[in-house]
């Protein structure tokens, strides 16, 4: 009775959240169950046959995939880290300079941020397209003769650096905000107290910047471990798979190859591989707050 | 207040179900009415109606105006045409048909849509294929497009693979001697061609030609692979053997790709060509920064009709063949035509092989064919006076050898042989070592896929 009684008493809230929660069960959750129900499943346009966890054996046994892994978590820790050191540095270099100042910084970072990925990612393929680049005729010019998309070496820093000098302006940003958020009085202390300059930024400013960190930080891995976007349109995975990414391997066996049965293997693995790197993260944060 | 709130519950109940209906079932929304609605799709293939050089040409032209003529004929027909790039193909169409929407006809070279028809989404068009078509088209075009019992593609033209080289940049090379007629198909040896490269890596005067090459090469995706397949075949490797296994591991097969390896290492070709794409190489080429790259007949009456429209420079380009140890020319050909994909709905097939019917047999439009080499006899005939290359191409056709060797999983084999290139040209493997991996890969490929085709296991 008490029971029908709150429930009659909060079932205003629940028609209210009721919009929301239908489009996150159907486009968030059931492609999530969906994707864990395929990849049991050999699929042709015929028919659909269950073969238990073998997409996932045959991955695990494909070098290709390993690799993938590699590269995907290389690009992950040097992406993220470029970004948030980066974006630390230029944030705390400015954020108490003179407004204008601060604004001009700021655009200039995030202008590439507004442009497409799709964009930015043709642009460096035209600079660095061995046949016709500027980059690599400069190169030859000067009797230098590098690859910069070919070689194995070369391949995964150009990735990296054209991934990080686009992405960079949003952490920028976030970091600005966060920093002139930060109560005036403790820098009034610190100056007081005579603190040095590196003293306020590691004593004061980081420590009273960490959930933005802790955010920019799980928001870089979400977004670096589906890298796709610049593998497809500077590399195509390329050369030898050497800049192969999970996100590529998927797509290329969902689209190219038509193995939605492996594909949507790769995507629950990547979905637990987010799940494990963003819950501990997520946990102290919380707990901090 | 009561009142407010139900006017709220109201409102977000609505909303609720607007979401939902969002997403039901649109699948026979094409249908509703009398109007069927039919989507053709084509990759790019000949400019123009009928001809390149007709104002405001362009790649969806000729099934535009097929279209116009067909609605006329069938006033309740609406026909929509969308061209689509060749690399995004699969990805359209491995989508479209996980989707349950596939095109209704799309028109392509044969050979990088047999897949399809193993996977049983093509309908077969044996019923839409008179004796006058039969007769008119030669026995060989039906083989390439007959999978199993069935015929999957109406043939409309086909555009042989051949070298294309600037004239021009051989003379000032002082390769005159080696210069074929302007209406020939010229075939050097292997000893005749590798002069060619060496002299003009060392002789073509980089006043006139900087930054330039002797031979485009290529291998950052699939895109123009049957030239790769084609120097693979360059001393006598037969690729396929009866079952349609891939034997490139031998004698022959590696000889060849330490000859690709060789030309690409001596800086015979374009540098980076393990991250160059058949597009880059073709741009290069019309850049007159490369003296021979590939072609066929579509891309080369592309290119001259841009060279006479004044969108690209004008230097002599003419045709050569592909050489080989033996001496005889190494030749390969793309049919091209159209096929009728199985849409479950018996209304959209039925006038779908009836519009294919149309545009590969009404009299004005099987003209088109002439933009590549037309498939049909009368055509050619109509046309030889016009383009002497038809002689030329008729020639060579007996050189021709069958690049797919017509396995199963052709698309997904094509993927495998580019990564191995790379790392030839990389040298993270030597051309033996590259050879053999894409053999051992490539034939899991094929019996992976002959485990699912439906032709195979008919």
């Amino acid at each position: 009775m008490k029971l029908k009684d709150t429930m009659r008493e909060n079932i205003s809230g629940y028609i209210f959240i009721a919009p929301q929660i239908i489009l996150f069960l159907v486009f968030l959750v059931y492609p999530i169950f969906e994707g864990i129900r395929l990849s049991l499943f050999k699929i042709n346009y015929q028919s659909e046959t269950f073969i238990g966890l073998a997409n996932y054996g045959k991955l695990f046994a494909d070098p290709i995939f390993v690799k993938s892994i590699i590269n995907t978590l290389i690009f992950v820790v040097f992406i993220v880290a470029l970004t948030v050191l980066f974006a630390m540095f230029v944030a705390s270099a400015i954020f108490d300079k003179n407004a204008k100042y601060v604004s001009i910084i700021r655009g200039a970072y995030y202008i590439p941020v507004m442009v497409s990925m799709v964009v930015m990612s043709m642009i460096w393929s035209f600079l660095l397209n061995p046949a016709n680049g500027l980059i690599p005729f400069l190169a030859r010019k000067m009797e230098m003769s590098v690859n910069f998309l070919g070689d194995t070496n070369w391949v995964l820093p150009v990735i990296i650096f054209v991934t990080f000098a686009t992405n960079v302006g949003q952490a920028i940003i976030l970091y600005i905000a966060s920093m002139i958020g930060v109560p005036k009085e403790l820098f009034e202390a610190a100056e007081v107290d005579g603190a040095s300059r590196i003293k306020v930024i590691f004593k004061i400013i980081l420590p009273m910047v960490k959930p933005t960190t802790i955010y920019i930080i799980i928001m870089n891995i979400i977004a670096v471990l589906k890298i796709f976007v610049v593998i497809q349109l500077l590399t195509g995975g390329g050369p030898n798979n050497a800049s192969t990414t999970m996100m590529y391997y998927l797509y290329n066996n969902a689209f190219k190859y038509n193995q939605l049965g492996i594909a949507s293997a790769v995507g629950v693995i990547m979905f637990i591989i987010t799940l494990l790197l963003s819950v501990p993260q997520l946990r102290a944060m919380l707990k901090k707050d | 207040m009561l009142k407010r709130k139900h006017l709220a519950l109201g409102m977000t109940a609505i909303l609720s179900i607007s979401a939902l209906v969002g997403c039901s079932d649109s699948k026979d929304e094409s249908n509703k009415g009398d109007t069927i609605e039919l989507k053709v799709m084509l990759t790019p293939q000949w400019k123009g109606v009928i001809d390149a050089a007709e104002e405001g040409a362009d790649y969806d032209s000729f099934f535009k105006y097929a279209a116009e003529q067909f609605e006329a004929e069938h006033k309740n027909v609406d026909i929509s045409v969308e061209v689509v790039a060749g690399d995004q193909r699969d990805e359209l169409l491995n989508v479209n048909l996980n989707g349950g929407t596939p095109p209704d006809v799309f028109f392509e070279s044969v050979f990088a849509m047999g897949d399809y028809a193993h996977r049983g989404a093509l309908v077969p068009l044996n019923d839409i294929i008179d004796d006058e078509a039969k007769a008119d088209i030669e026995q060989g075009y039906w083989d390439s497009v007959t999978f199993g019992d069935d015929i999957y593609f109406y043939p409309f033209s086909h555009n042989p693979g051949t070298f294309t080289y600037n004239a021009d940049m051989f003379k000032a090379a002082g390769l005159d001697q080696y210069i074929g007629e302007e209406n020939e198909i010229k075939t050097w040896t292997m000893e005749e061609y590798e002069e060619i490269l060496k002299t003009l890596k060392e002789k073509l005067p980089s006043t006139d030609y900087s930054n330039a090459n002797a031979m485009g090469m290529y291998a950052l995706n699939n895109q123009g692979d049957t030239w790769n397949l084609a120097y693979l075949r360059m001393f006598g490797n037969e690729f396929f053997d009866e079952e349609g296994n891939i034997i490139l591991d031998d004698a022959s097969g590696v000889k060849a790709a330490e000859w690709m390896n060789n030309v690409y290492q001596s800086g015979y070709t374009n540098p980076g060509a393990e991250s160059v794409s058949s597009n880059d190489v073709n741009a290069l080429f019309q850049n007159q920064q490369l003296a021979i790259s590939f072609t066929n007949p579509i891309l080369f009456n592309n290119a001259k009709a841009d060279m006479e429209a004044g969108k690209m420079a004008k230097f002599d380009m003419r045709l050569a063949n592909i050489p080989s140890e033996s001496g005889d020319p190494l030749t390969f050909t793309y049919v091209t035509g159209a096929a009728v994909f199985d849409t479950k709905d018996e209304e959209r097939i039925e006038m779908s092989k009836e519009f294919v019917k149309f545009v590969s047999t009404d009299e004005e439009l099987i003209k088109a064919s002439k933009n590549g080499i037309p498939v049909r006899t009368s055509v050619s005939e109509l046309y030889k006076s016009e383009n002497p290359l038809f002689a030329a191409y008729a020639q060579n056709s007996q050189y021709i050898f069958n690049f797919t060797g017509n396995v199963p999983g052709y698309s997904q084999l094509r993927q495998v042989l580019y990564p191995e290139l790379q790392a030839m040209f990389t040298e993270q493997l030597t051309p033996e070592e590259a050879v053999k991996n894409y053999q051992e890969k490539g034939n899991q490929v094929i019996n992976d896929a002959k485990e699912d085709s439906v032709i195979f296991n008919k």
